[in-house]
């Protein structure tokens, strides 16, 4: 039995993890070790530099800007789009005052609010580099001109630039959660929304006293989803911003620097130190999050 | 999933496992020396002066960006053909070299000819220090595809070797040759009376008259792409303060962005950007700016002799291309009225460890000849560096306006190559000029962020400096 | 007991008539058209832009096109080889889904249900892999899927410019996320048929595939979907690692080549018919089969 077992879990493991080692780890294995020379990624020859691409990386502005950008992202993104997926799960649930089951045309809405969620990244980036264009061929400017007004740079000025990008970033998100709250909200047993409606509840005190509790599991397992997300920004950036992170690097975020400084810039061993603040980033962010969500769950 | 297939999985797995060894050793192969020598030769003739190997194949990758692929494939490459038939060509085209050629240079496996151009080219700076590019100088002292008692070298203007030459020796072929300056509606100026404006005062009165007429715009710029603008700023800088102003920003030469000429010409622009700037420059790429210009929405823009070429689908026949170089700023002007920026352009280059580096040389000794440069202008309606290739070709109003402007500025070129030697400082100067056209930064916090980027280069010893 | 349901019932009308009439049912349902609006307009959009000519796409945003220029897609489709890009992507995801689903699930039941020496240190080696950022990767990946293109016999079909190498490729990379997942569900689900079955006799490999696999399938669903997402739109990895061959290009590379293209070429039409091309199966695929991937995406991330 016990030769059995083993040769079971041998059995099991090794092609997954033979494909992980081989794929994963051993590439970024050698990236942390080119975080440590001075290799320009054409050349064959890395130079053992020591920690000088970090302590370079300290007093790089532009680098920090894009940490600053990554971790406004971490705190606003998961918050609006958590926000308002929740508000929606609740209208599409609850309905109006007190009550349960679905309001008429809940189907149709969780539908349609999921669509962005299936189309690729890039897609969306380079549909809303339209939406936001300047002058009277984009969608939100258009209206504007007419009305003789200013137009305004989404894109282009770099006090709102990152919030549209945000914006960008939160539209493609808040579907899939109004979803999954929606479940969620759906397996809370209808008496426990009855028996508080009974006692003069109203929705703000359902939504506050039964189902933001009984979600709260599902909320943190979603903050998780969003804030690793988050972390990893790049295609929206990279597609659809002037300067690929600018205008004068209002956007820009820590994958996209490893993007330039490696592929554009062929600093590899700069661009893997980098990789490594952002590693530890995550890493930071993951043990956190497993951290606080270790909290008792609400049994039903 | 059965058995079988199971088991043959597990069996690669383990001959990979066996192989991962051996594979992170090979991901920094050991470098065989910095700088790289001429590729060498193999028996030459008269047929092949450049000895390469007729039984190896000749790899191409062009840029599939405004000038398409169709003239290596219609004219360069039936050409070699011709006097070589044996040679196997194997013909690819791209818009994103970087990405698609820079892990074959990783690999050792680059192809032997590379038009390394576009927004996504690979890095000249790297690739020369790691000794990645064949020595072009057999190619210069060859004899020429159409004369043999001339070298190449004396068939073409000589910027164009001293443009892709680094710390002296010649590794890229500029090709093509562009002339920058300030482009304009022939149809447009004269229906409407304007003259091109000789001096500065000239040119913003005539912004003055555009914009009160109140139909057009009177400037704009690529403002996704501020490059577009700091190439006239510094182009302004350099009329006003000389040759030796550019020649100090490349040379990262300590307060070469504080130079008073630099912070005239940016002041003139910035003012240029607060009053005259199409509305929404700041968030249009070239081809939107460019096709409103098209469109008769603005009067003028900065721009390379491509320009008309890369607008040919949308612009009006009679639209009347032309360009007029930067008005003369003051009377003490350091150079006269015509000095143009010139750049000699669309980089080629023959990868040193291709397998047939020699057939990559004799590639480019075919685009050097009279049929190939002249055809090639006439097809995509670019100047070349070949000396009298548009003898006998018909050329697009645009691209003649911008031959007689060359012509015209005769010594009085300027040219900077910090864009080519440190991409990322071009970045930076790219970024803060968009901010100084939109007023977010003063003409001092403009030449401050610019300086501390070249200051911060000069002390990077990962990087390797040039200097011309 | 019948009583009370009667009255719960009239509650239940009470409710739903106050719903249909109250001020704030209105307001609910302009939320709600509002959000509507605000997703569906930039694709109907598109769509219509993609019947659009040249000069009606660069004029005003809300103009409706002239005529239908049903040309765009023509063009899209023959000079874009949309078709083409998408049947490659249809073929590597189905196939590195499945890899990843199977070898994904039998990681993460073995790492959650049996104890052995180097348990955690597996799983935290899988797991900690949520946290690496990809493009630190990039440069040092290629080479490796150069060198599996040398091994004997099976290297022409996992070297570069192969489906093989990119489907192993987006295995390797789905497994963290898959065997985090798939782990806890594991652990969530009872014992108590396991046991019988070892106590019946039934061997490790038959408890996994005819027991525990059938019951973690809520989990296994929503795992599947959000690796089809992952991997359909997964854009990074075939541009290093597919470069070369055209032929065997993905759909994002093919969007994205023809949005760099629209910089020089300005075939702005074409593009958002190509757009437009994408956007549209996906979809229709996800309308069809929304309820499924609705109730299996929220029974896996609920449980």
């Amino acid at each position: 039995m016990n030769y059995g077992r083993m040769r079971f879990v041998t059995g099991f493991l090794a092609i997954p993890v033979a494909l992980y080692v081989i794929y994963v780890i051993a590439p970024y294995a050698q990236a942390f070790y080119i975080a440590f020379t001075d290799w320009r990624g054409v050349s064959a020859s890395p130079r053992f530099v020591g920690t000088e691409n970090f302590r370079r990386l300290a007093g790089d502005g532009i680098f920090w800007e894009a940490v600053g950008h990554n971790l406004l992202l971490l705190i606003l993104m998961p918050l609006l789009t958590l926000v308002i997926a929740l508000f929606f799960a609740f209208l599409l649930n609850a309905g109006g005052r007190g009550g349960t089951g679905g309001i008429w045309g809940s189907k149709f809405y969780r539908v349609v609010f999921f669509f962005p969620q299936v189309l690729a990244i890039a897609v969306v980036a380079v549909l809303f580099q339209q939406v936001f264009r300047p002058d009277r061929s984009g969608m939100l400017n258009a209206p504007l001109i007419a009305l003789g007004l200013e137009p305004v740079g989404f894109l282009s000025d770099t006090d709102i630039a990152f919030w549209s990008i945000l914006g960008v970033l939160v539209w493609q998100a808040v579907g899939f959660y109004v979803v999954l709250f929606s479940a969620g909200i759906a397996s809370i047993p209808r008496d426990m929304f009855e028996a508080a409606a009974i006692d003069g509840a109203g929705g703000a005190q359902l939504f506050f006293r039964i189902t933001l509790p009984l979600l709260w599991d599902t909320i943190q397992v979603g903050w998780v989803y969003l804030g690793i997300a988050a972390l990893d920004v790049f295609a929206v950036v990279w597609v659809m911003t002037a300067e690929q992170g600018g205008p004068d690097h209002s956007t820009t975020v820590m994958a996209a620097e490893i993007y330039r400084n490696a592929f554009q810039y062929f600093k590899f061993g700069y661009a893997s130190a980098m990789g490594v603040v952002l590693f530890f980033f995550t890493i930071g962010f993951a043990a956190l999050a497993l951290r606080l969500s270790r909290r008792e769950r609400i049994e039903f | 999933m059965t058995q079988l297939s199971r088991r043959e999985l597990l069996r690669s797995a383990v001959l990979a496992g066996v192989a991962l060894p051996v594979l992170s050793a090979c991901a920094s192969p050991v470098s065989n020396g910095g700088a790289s020598s001429a590729p060498a030769a193999g028996a030459t003739s008269a047929a092949n002066p450049l000895g390469f190997a007729a039984d190896k194949p000749l790899e191409i990758w062009v840029f599939d960006g405004g000038f398409g692929d169709g003239y290596a494939k219609d004219i360069h490459e039936p050409l070699i053909k011709a006097k070589h038939p044996t040679l196997e060509i194997k013909h690819n085209a791209t818009k994103e070299i970087a990405k698609t050629l820079q892990p074959r240079f990783a690999g050792g496996n680059p192809p032997e000819f590379i038009n390394n151009s576009g927004a996504n080219a690979m890095d000249f700076g790297a690739l020369v220090q790691d000794g990645q590019l064949a020595d072009l100088t057999p190619l210069y002292d060859a004899p020429s595809w159409d004369d043999p008692a001339v070298k190449v070298r004396d068939t073409i203007d000589p910027a164009a070797i001293a443009f892709g030459s680094y710390d002296g020796k010649p590794y890229v072929l500029n090709y093509a040759n562009t002339v920058w300056g300030i482009w304009y509606s022939q149809k447009l100026f004269d229906d409407e009376g304007w003259q091109v404006p000789k001096t500065w005062a000239e040119f913003t009165a005539l912004c003055e008259t555009i914009k009160k007429a109140g139909k057009t715009a009177p400037f704009t710029y690529a403002g996704k792409h501020p490059f577009y603008i700091y190439e006239a700023i510094l182009t302004l800088a350099a009329k006003i303060g000389g040759k030796d102003v550019l020649k100090n920003i490349d040379n990262l030469e300590d307060g070469a962005w504080k130079a008073e000429p630099v912070k005239q010409a940016a002041t003139a622009f910035a003012e240029l950007g607060a009053k005259y700037l199409l509305q929404g420059t700041a968030g249009l790429d070239h081809i939107q700016t460019q096709t409103a210009h098209n469109k008769g929405q603005v009067a003028m823009l900065p721009c390379g002799s491509w320009l008309e070429n890369e607008q040919k689908d949308s612009t009006p026949a009679d639209f009347g291309y032309a360009v007029f170089p930067l008005p003369d700023f003051g009377p003490s002007d350091a150079l006269p009225y015509g000095t143009m920026h010139i750049q000699p352009g669309e980089e080629y280059i023959v990868p040193a460890k291709s397998g047939n580096p020699r057939a990559g040389l004799e590639y480019m000794r075919a685009m050097l000849s009279k049929e190939g440069a002249g055809k090639f202008m006439e097809l995509v309606s670019t100047l070349t560096v070949v000396k009298g290739a548009g003898e006998g070709q018909t050329l697009k109003p645009g691209l003649k306006s911008a031959s007689t402007a060359l012509t015209a500025a005769g010594d009085n070129a300027v040219w900077f190559l910090f864009r080519k030697w440190y991409v990322d400082m071009h970045d930076e100067v790219a970024a803060a000029s968009g901010q100084l056209m939109s007023g977010k930064l003063t003409v001092d916090e403009w030449m401050e962020r610019a300086q501390k980027k070249a200051d911060s280069i000069k002390s990077d010893s990962s990087v390797k400096k040039f200097t011309r | 007991m019948a009583e009370a349901a009667i009255s719960r019932s009239r509650a239940h009308v009470r409710e739903e008539r106050r719903k249909r009439l109250g001020p704030l049912s209105i307001l609910t349902h302009l939320a709600l058209l509002i959000w509507t609006v605000l997703v569906a307009v930039p694709i109907v959009w598109t769509f219509l832009a993609s019947v659009k000519s040249e000069d009606e796409i660069f004029g005003n945003a809300w103009s409706l096109p002239a005529s239908l220029r049903f040309d765009n897609w023509a063009r899209a489709w023959e000079q874009a080889h949309i078709g083409q890009y998408m049947v490659n992507s249809v073929i590597v995801v189905a196939f590195s889904t499945f890899g990843t689903m199977l070898f994904g699930s039998m990681a993460a039941y073995v790492l959650a249900r049996y104890r052995f020496r180097g348990n955690r240190a597996i799983y935290l080696l899988f797991v900690s892999g949520l946290a690496f950022p990809v493009y630190l990767a990039l440069t040092p990946l290629f080479f490796v899927v150069q060198n599996m293109g040398t091994i004997p016999l099976i290297g022409q079909f996992i070297g570069l410019n192969t489906r093989g190498g990119l489907i192993l490729v987006y295995i390797a990379y789905s497994l963290p996320f898959t065997v985090f997942f798939l782990a806890a569900f594991f652990r969530t689900l009872p014992g108590a048929v396991a046991e019988a079955a070892f106590v019946d006799g039934a061997s490790h490999a038959r408890v996994f595939f005819q027991i525990m696999l059938p019951m973690a399938k809520p989990g296994i669903v929503s795992v599947t979907i959000f690796n089809v997402l992952g991997q359909w739109n997964q854009y990074q990895l075939p541009l290093v690692l597919l470069t070369s061959d055209r032929e065997k290009w993905v759909l994002t590379q093919g969007i994205a080549d023809i949005s760099t293209a629209a910089g020089y070429d300005a075939d702005w039409s074409a593009l958002f018919a190509a757009l437009s091309m994408a956007i549209l199966p996906m979809l229709i695929v996800y309308t069809l089969f929304q309820s499924q991937i609705q109730k299996g995406l929220t029974a896996g991330a609920l449980k």
